[in-house]
């Protein structure tokens, strides 16, 4: 025993006289020559960025005026605001929205989240919007998990692939509404989890889903409606397990994405359907001067075939030549060519412009078809996992768009449908991101 | 080696030869030796030395500065910094420059991301129009000590956000940098800049980096960032953050900061690995 304590303490005495390892993994101080050089680098910024880049004047600096570590943790952050809605099935549609949120957590830390809630009375068919949503990043295992919990009762579109943020300008000024809707209450969660280049996320709902019926025939300059009907949902409660995967590929600039709803009545719902759309987009660079952007969607919808789970053709996110939701059906396939200048067009061409105008042009090309069960009139379209091919819708056109860090990007578009039919172009306004048939994904 | 070493010696003998048939140097201490004329001049000739080593690749140059940074933020455990951080109108403009505001912080930092700010100096030039404080800046230090301004472009998650070459070489001292230039792949993002790096292979660590937008990240406010430059410096064996100064033009007049101005953030006085106690980032309820 003695000559155990004895080797211990001899090996103790011989690991506290060894050099430290920390010295041994420091990295050397540089050498003059390098100081020189980048001291070189420094007074040319010092010349450019002039005071900007001076030393500080350290004197007065005794005091502290304010201490973090003497804040509270949490602070609550308070917001609200006036909304405003207008469709022709929920008329005018006034509320207040508010949110509630502490201080955002250190990276990697799980914090309270943020809650945002709203309410509105639509005073078309007078009755009252309201619902609340709570977000919060959480981290597991040291890896992130976006949640996502909805509740309430909301105004919805029947196309679910498309958002488009203009809709209540054209049906509130005109009466240029063509979007399809119907209303949801319930609940909806999502989880979902990012790890570099894929994402993936799993969500459920469990929602009352009801037809709505125009109510509000009016607009600001007193047009005729251009869609006087609204299409009806069928009145159900929907218990919907949702899937989605979606990738980055690594040294590829593809970008592709997968999702899967499936509503079974075993689960306790109405509907028996099972959902699956697949949309991949290529983001190819032409040098320094345009980007080229095919994209590519594809979607299946076998069961039963609610329109509220359709697939529907037309509008600035898929067909610009249509109308917004003019096609439906239980099948969807639909390709997209953008190609996109780098620079501001009107400088190339040497027209004056205010400097805040940068305007990018683009040219595009796109074509789609829907197939299987129209929601609107019930007939069913040949086509069996991939459309007729008389069934196709072509276009061409031209566009402006406008980058701004307010919101995305702005597009103005003149769309030419190609191919036997009608040849009426169209105009379009709207927002979107350059690969729109793609979701967006969570914020960092 | 062999081949090498042949090389160094016939230099050697050559720059022996060379240097005693010279012609005789002023100094009266001259080795004693014959006296050639310039016309018994000996030539000789260098064998070529064939390398076989293979140049290290872009790819590779890249995964090493990759696993450089990493070392580097690796080897601190605690900082402690003073950061000013400066608001400054008619950057660019003919008028005089006038300083907006200086916030002057102490921000210690210990890992994993502990972190504690205290202000010193909140400094904001008087709206004269308006008789009060003008334009305000909130600076937020953040835990870590990865710099990711600094090394954004060249962490293995964003290698397929950007395209990379090699613009040049610089041997200074004992110090082989690299300039490397980068660009995002996509053109979709005006947010996105392109930029060069000047990289220590010594350490394989970014030691400069400037930045350039080639179209306005924030239109329709901004109307360019006409310049960024990134500086970092070694103290005390440690690369850390030295500046960050931006120059940029607005479209339109902002209140009080006009139509051009440079935001910069400048570290000082840098003690790392010091040992910062745990207890330096309590919170007020453990605060006596």
């Amino acid at each position: 025993m003695k000559t155990r304590r004895f080797l211990a303490a001899a090996l103790a005495a011989a690991l506290a006289a060894a050099p430290r390892p920390a010295a041994a993994q420091a990295p050397a101080a540089p050498d003059t020559s390098l100081g020189g050089f980048l001291g070189a680098f420094s007074d040319s910024t010092d010349r450019y960025f002039g005071v900007s880049a001076a030393p500080v004047d350290t004197a007065g600096l005794d005091t502290v005026l304010f201490d973090s570590a003497l804040r509270p943790p949490r602070r609550l952050q308070l917001g609200g605001a006036p909304t405003f809605d207008f469709s022709r099935v929920d008329g005018s549609t006034p509320g207040l929205s508010a949110s509630l949120g502490v201080t955002p957590p250190e990276p990697g830390h799980t914090g309270w989240g943020k809650l945002r809630g709203g309410i509105a009375r639509a005073n078309g068919p007078r009755v009252t919007l309201g619902d609340v949503r709570y977000t919060n990043r959480l981290w597991l295992a040291r890896q992130p998990f976006e949640l996502d919990l909805w509740g309430g009762r909301k105004t919805a579109h029947l196309d679910r692939d498309d958002d488009d943020l203009l809709t209540l300008v054209g049906a509130f000024l005109s009466g240029s509404d063509w979007t399809q809707y119907y209303r949801n209450q319930g609940f909806e969660g999502s989880v979902t989890h990012r790890h570099g280049w894929w994402r993936a996320s799993a969500g459920y709902r469990d929602v009352l889903q009801s037809p709505l019926r125009t109510t509000a025939t009016w607009n600001l300059f007193g047009q005729d409606l251009e869609t006087p009907w609204n299409l009806a949902a069928t009145r159900g409660r929907a218990h919907e397990l949702e899937y989605t995967a979606a990738a980055r590929w690594p040294r590829l600039p593809l970008h592709t994405e997968i999702g899967y709803q499936t509503s079974s009545r075993r689960l306790g719902s109405d509907f028996e359907y099972r959902r699956v759309r697949a949309a991949a987009g290529l983001d190819l660079t032409l040098g320094r001067f345009a980007s080229l952007v095919p994209q590519f969607s594809y979607g299946r919808l076998t069961g039963d075939l609610p329109p509220q789970a359709s697939f529907y053709l037309g509008g600035s996110g898929s067909l610009r030549s249509l109308h917004r939701d003019q096609r439906g059906g239980s099948g969807l396939a639909l390709a997209k060519l953008d190609l996109i200048g780098a620079q501001d067009l009107l400088a190339l061409l040497h027209i004056p412009h205010p400097e805040a105008l940068p305007l990018q042009g683009a040219l595009f090309a796109a074509t789609g078809a829907g197939w299987g069960r129209d929601p609107y009139t019930g007939t069913v379209v040949p086509g069996g996992d991939w459309p007729d091919r008389r069934g196709w819708v072509s276009e061409a056109g031209a566009s402006l768009l406008y980058n701004t860090a307010l919101f995305p990007t702005l597009h103005l578009s003149y769309a030419w449908p190609i191919g036997p039919g009608p040849h009426e172009g169209r105009w379009t306004v709207w927002f979107a991101r350059p690969l729109d048939l793609l979701r967006s994904e969570p914020e960092e | 080696m062999a081949a090498l070493l042949t090389c160094l010696t016939t230099l050697a003998l050559a720059a022996a030869a060379v240097a005693g048939t010279g012609p005789p140097p002023a100094s009266p201490a001259r080795p004693s030796g014959p006296t050639l004329a310039a016309e018994d001049t000996m030539y000789t000739e260098v064998p070529p030395v064939l390398v076989r080593a293979p140049r290290v690749t872009l790819d590779e140059i890249l995964g090493r500065v990759a696993r450089g940074e990493r070392r580097r933020d690796s080897l601190m455990t605690d900082q402690s910094v003073l950061v000013t951080a400066r608001l400054v109108r008619n950057a660019d403009r003919k008028r005089p420059t006038e300083l907006l505001t200086e916030t002057i912080l102490r921000v210690y930092k210990k890992k994993p991301d502990r972190v504690r700010t205290q202000v010193l100096r909140d400094y904001k030039a008087r709206d004269e129009k308006k008789k009060r404080a003008g334009v305000g800046v909130k600076v937020r230090a953040r835990g870590g000590m990865d710099e990711e301004v600094v090394n954004f472009a060249f962490r293995p998650e964003a290698r397929r956000q950007y395209k990379y070459r090699i613009l040049g070489r610089d041997l200074v001292g004992g110090h082989l940098i690299y300039r490397i230039a980068f660009e995002p792949r996509s053109l979709l993002d005006a947010s996105v800049p392109r930029g060069v790096v000047w990289i220590d292979t010594n350490d394989f660590v970014i030691v400069h980096q400037e930045l350039i937008f080639d179209r306005s990240p924030a239109a329709p406010f901004i109307k360019n960032v006409n310049r960024v430059v990134i500086e970092r410096q070694n103290v005390d064996g440690y690369w850390v953050l030295k500046r960050v100064l931006l120059r940029a033009e607005t479209t339109i007049p902002l209140p009080q900061v006009g139509k051009s101005f440079d935001f910069s953030l400048r570290f000082d006085d840098y003690a790392i690995n010091r040992g910062l106690p745990d207890s330096l980032f309590a919170g007020p309820a453990e605060v006596k």
